[in-house]
């Protein structure tokens, strides 16, 4: 299977931070091509594409743009880099390799959604990420990329960036939103949707920064080359970052649709240290686990996830060997949520709580086999219930442990019953 | 009129004003919704969870304080799933709130005591320990906050921020450490903040006044009008009529004028109902002690008064009214004295200090009396042309052989209370006819005549919108000796 490099395509490349090494490889080209389109034309264009967003949720990058009321006088673009779901490291190396394509897809995306300033809200452990990305952007303003007018054109946009505390809700977007208005990082009840009422009840779109970092090649190359690489639905290339016992873990760009299995074997090059695969959780913490069994049967894309009541989520695909207890992991997965729950939503705020509480019984020996069912229970109504998705988030990967890891848990709880 | 917009209620056809969500209609239809975060007179939160409804052809259960109403909707709220997420939520809420009710202040009045028998009744799950909190907290003069009790609806902290714009509460920290406060080391400082104890769903905000005091279910509710000022708020009594004692006031949705609230100094014009502020009988100054002798009698008093008048000429007798009293007294006691005895000496009796036309933005207005425009064209009925104004001075320096003086009833609305009684004790007599008494303050008036509180009748008062304002319940008289107005002027007309 071929494996086209869009967004790594500057790794390996000396000094590929710099705006030399990037304008060397066609860098700003794409701006200039947008520039001269107008901003329904590139909207137009990126839903052609079939781009998807690249956080978690997967929607249809365009169709969120096209919903931004063209006259709204004031309006705002922001990168979503906050990075915070557990096992996805991807955001940052796009950094690392070329910020000059986040800043060059942020500035073609402001032109097509009409924002006159936008903001990379990112987390601010990322130290080193954001003295390149502040590089990037001083240099970008030196070059007339940035500020008024820019390239001659009547366009005129400014970025900055903002630094999250490191809350895990904070990259939720309106959680983000909230955060990056100086609130307490809670997410906005919804209707409005951000599009029309976001930061600063202006009209606002939040994108992911490999979402972001995508688009000048797409608009360079036309969606039509894009929508060749991937699947029908899921078209493209995504970043996967894979962590666990591999024997080369980290960062890859992978056509969608790419067989899980061969993903973890081939590129990953398999389980080190003799260990056999037990599960995979394929989209980051709060994407439910695939058992080894089903990882044969996926494929890297978002229908595929969905049919096996997963999803591709960030793309951090956490490899689990036999061995791992399987308790473990849920109480850690579980206390995750519950520390990160913003608290707002009673069945989210309760809900995290009480399973951490019967997790923490359970892993302790102090439980009973039905405190199994009843996670699952407590699970169900966590998920739909609440005004953003964390809740769901800590139900889904509970319930699909308790569920296909049931028998595990119960004779562990068994065994310490029995002394 | 707005436009309209139809739409399916459990099977009824529902018809509301375009923009209106499923909450506000089913509030209008009177279909029960269980919520603990919405509050009519607030911004919506969607935070509880609790207002789930079914919606045909949605992916899941909506929250209906938050769901505008469409054309054709169809919305249930009888549906089994529905029922069941209700459940669910209740039980949630109640996961961490500690089950004290039998110290609870809210109890009989919690929104998780009646919903657990309303859409709960489930065999708690719950069998580990709770997250604890602090409690008993001081964080202003009427308000003591349990935040363990606290179920985080939030209604608080929009009341601070939409309502008063104080923005003194918040709730800090994070998922079910989340605790509800104020900012470091302040106080909720401003004269709403029982407001928040009524809108309070648990007990998390008691009132300093009432906590312990009674159970809520002991109470019964009279609806009046508030005296404490001339904006003439809606509200309800609480009293217990067997005990004769009153135990708090609380405002009544009165969207004309108060909307859902009511300031702290309206609620303090209860202390003015119970016997330790009350004249409960009759009295005459007895010079010779130096005291008041009381009288469960008062016939004997209003003979004497009628002696008095029938000695005198009218333009010897004096009329001292405050504005604090209702059109009806005021259509009868001027009918009595100005039209029927030619009585044209009448005196508006004020609060010398008051700055009337000072509003606090919200509710409470400087002009004290819950009466003004009613007295005033009381006044005007009987041909008495005045501006408003306090007169008492002006009374005393007419040196009227006698005084007929309406006290006023609220002592807060005046206080220069004390000295203006001292002005009216160099006259020879004065019959006073007053609901409030303090023993240390007052002396040596000629008589003293026990009048009905405001609870204790009915009646219309004006307020400052000229909008007519119905005190529409009363309880009985804390004292059988306590007179209305219209008897002493039946026992007047019987004596002359």
């Amino acid at each position: 299977m071929e494996k086209p490099k869009i967004v790594t395509r500057f790794a390996g490349l000396a000094d590929s931070r710099s705006l030399d090494t990037y304008l060397r490889h066609d860098g700003y080209q794409a701006l200039h091509k947008a520039l001269a389109m107008k901003p329904a034309e590139l909207i137009e264009l990126v839903k052609a594409s079939g781009l998807r967003g690249r956080g978690g949720a997967g929607f249809p990058t365009g169709l969120k743009w096209s919903f931004v009321p063209k006259d709204a006088p004031e309006k705002y673009l922001l990168c979503n880099n906050d990075e915070g779901e557990p096992g996805t490291f991807k955001d940052r190396y796009i950094l690392e390799l070329s910020p000059h394509m986040l800043v060059e897809g942020m500035i073609i995306s402001a032109y097509a959604i009409g924002a006159q300033k936008a903001y990379i809200y990112t987390r601010c452990e990322f130290y080193e990420e954001i003295a390149w990305m502040e590089q990037a952007i001083h240099e970008a303003y030196r070059h007339g990329y940035l500020g008024a007018n820019i390239l001659g054109s009547k366009f005129s946009f400014d970025l900055d960036h903002y630094g999250g505390a490191g809350a895990y809700i904070c990259g939720e977007e309106t959680g983000l939103i909230s955060s990056l208005e100086g609130k307490k990082g809670q997410p906005k009840l919804k209707p409005p949707f951000p599009a029309l009422s976001g930061y600063l009840n202006k009209p606002t779109v939040v994108n992911n920064t490999e979402t972001l970092a995508v688009i000048p090649w797409i608009v360079q190359h036309g969606p039509e080359k894009y929508r060749a690489i991937g699947t029908e639905k899921s078209p493209g290339t995504k970043l996967f970052c894979i962590s666990g016992p591999v024997k080369r873990p980290g960062v890859y760009e992978l056509p969608l649709g790419y067989p899980l299995q061969k993903f973890i074997e081939d590129d990953a090059g398999g389980l080190r240290d003799g260990k056999t695969l037990k599960a995979v959780i394929p989209g980051g913490a709060s994407a439910p686990v695939l058992t080894a069994d089903e990882v044969a049967k996926v494929t890297l894309d978002y229908e595929s996830m969905a049919n096996a009541k997963t999803m591709l989520g960030s793309g951090a695909v956490i490899v689990i060997p036999e061995g791992q207890s399987m308790v473990e992991l849920l109480k850690v997965t579980v206390d995750f949520f519950h520390h990160e729950s913003c608290g707002q939503c009673t069945p989210c705020r309760e809900g995290t709580g009480w399973l951490s509480n019967v997790m923490h019984g359970i892993y302790q020996r102090k439980a009973k086999l039905k405190d199994v069912e009843k996670m699952i229970a407590i699970a169900n109504n966590m998920e739909g219930r609440t005004i953003c998705a964390l809740s769901d988030a800590c139900a889904m990967p509970t319930r699909a442990i308790a569920t296909k890891f049931g028998d595990e848990i119960r004779s562990y709880i068994q065994r310490g019953n029995h002394g | 009129m707005s436009k309209q917009v139809s739409f399916t209620l459990d099977g009824q056809e529902v018809t509301v004003p375009q923009g209106w969500t499923v909450m506000q209609a089913a509030r209008q239809e009177k279909v029960a919704i269980p919520h603990f975060c919405w509050h009519p007179g607030l911004k919506v939160a969607g935070v509880c969870r609790f207002c789930l409804v079914h919606v045909e052809g949605a992916r899941k259960l909506e929250i209906s304080c938050n769901l505008v109403v469409q054309p054709g909707m169809v919305v249930s709220t009888l549906r089994d799933e529905v029922k069941q997420a209700h459940k669910w939520a209740l039980e949630f809420h109640l996961l961490n709130h500690p089950l004290d009710c039998p110290i609870c202040d809210q109890a009989g009045e919690c929104g998780l005591q009646d919903y657990y028998m309303e859409v709960g009744l489930y065999q708690s799950q719950m069998t580990r320990p709770k997250v604890l909190k602090p409690k008993a907290l001081d964080v202003g003069s009427e308000l003591v906050l349990d935040t363990e009790r606290c179920i985080l609806c939030s209604k608080c902290v929009r009341f601070e921020d939409e309502v008063t714009k104080t923005g003194a509460l918040g709730i800090f920290a994070r998922g079910d450490r989340s605790i509800i406060g104020t900012y470091h080391g302040q106080k909720i400082t401003h004269q709403y903040q029982e407001n928040l104890v009524d809108i309070c769903p648990v007990g998390a905000f008691t009132s300093r006044r009432f906590r312990f005091k009674q159970r809520v279910w002991f109470l019964k509710e009279k609806s009046s009008i508030c005296p404490g000022c001339s904006t003439g708020c809606a509200i309800k009594v609480h009293g217990k009529p067997e005990m004769r004692r009153y135990f708090r006031v609380k405002p009544e949705e009165d969207q004309s004028v108060n909307g859902h609230w009511l300031c702290d100094k309206g609620r303090m014009t209860l202390e003015h109902l119970n016997p330790e502020a009350r004249l409960m009988q009759a009295a005459r100054w007895q010079a010779a002690q130096q005291a008041w002798e009381f009288s469960p009698q008062t016939a004997p008093f209003i003979r004497e008064l009628a002696q008095e008048i029938a000695r005198l000429a009218p333009q010897d007798i004096a009329l001292l009214v405050s504005a604090q009293y209702t059109n009806e007294e005021y259509a009868e006691f001027f009918d009595y004295f100005v039209k029927q005895r030619g009585i044209t000496q009448v005196y508006q009796w004020r609060e010398p200090s008051e700055a009337r036309d000072d509003f606090d933005g919200l509710l409470l207005r400087g002009d004290h009396n819950a009466n003004t425009r009613g007295l005033m064209a009381a006044l005007k009925q009987v041909g008495i042309k005045a501006k408003i104004g306090d007169q008492l001075e002006k009374c005393v320096a007419a040196k009227p052989q006698l005084v007929i003086a309406l006290s006023p009833e609220i002592s807060f609305t005046a206080p220069s209370l004390p000295e203006q009684l001292a002005q009216l004790n160099s006259l020879a007599r004065v019959s006073l006819w007053t609901t409030h008494f303090s023993a240390s303050q007052w002396t040596q008036l000629w008589q003293l005549l026990p009048l009905r509180g405001f609870a204790e009748k009915i009646g219309t008062v004006t307020n400052y919108q000229g909008k007519t304002r119905v005190l529409k319940e009363a309880f009985p008289p804390v004292a059988s000796e306590v007179l209305a107005i219209s008897q002493i002027i039946a026992g007047l007309h019987k004596e002359l």
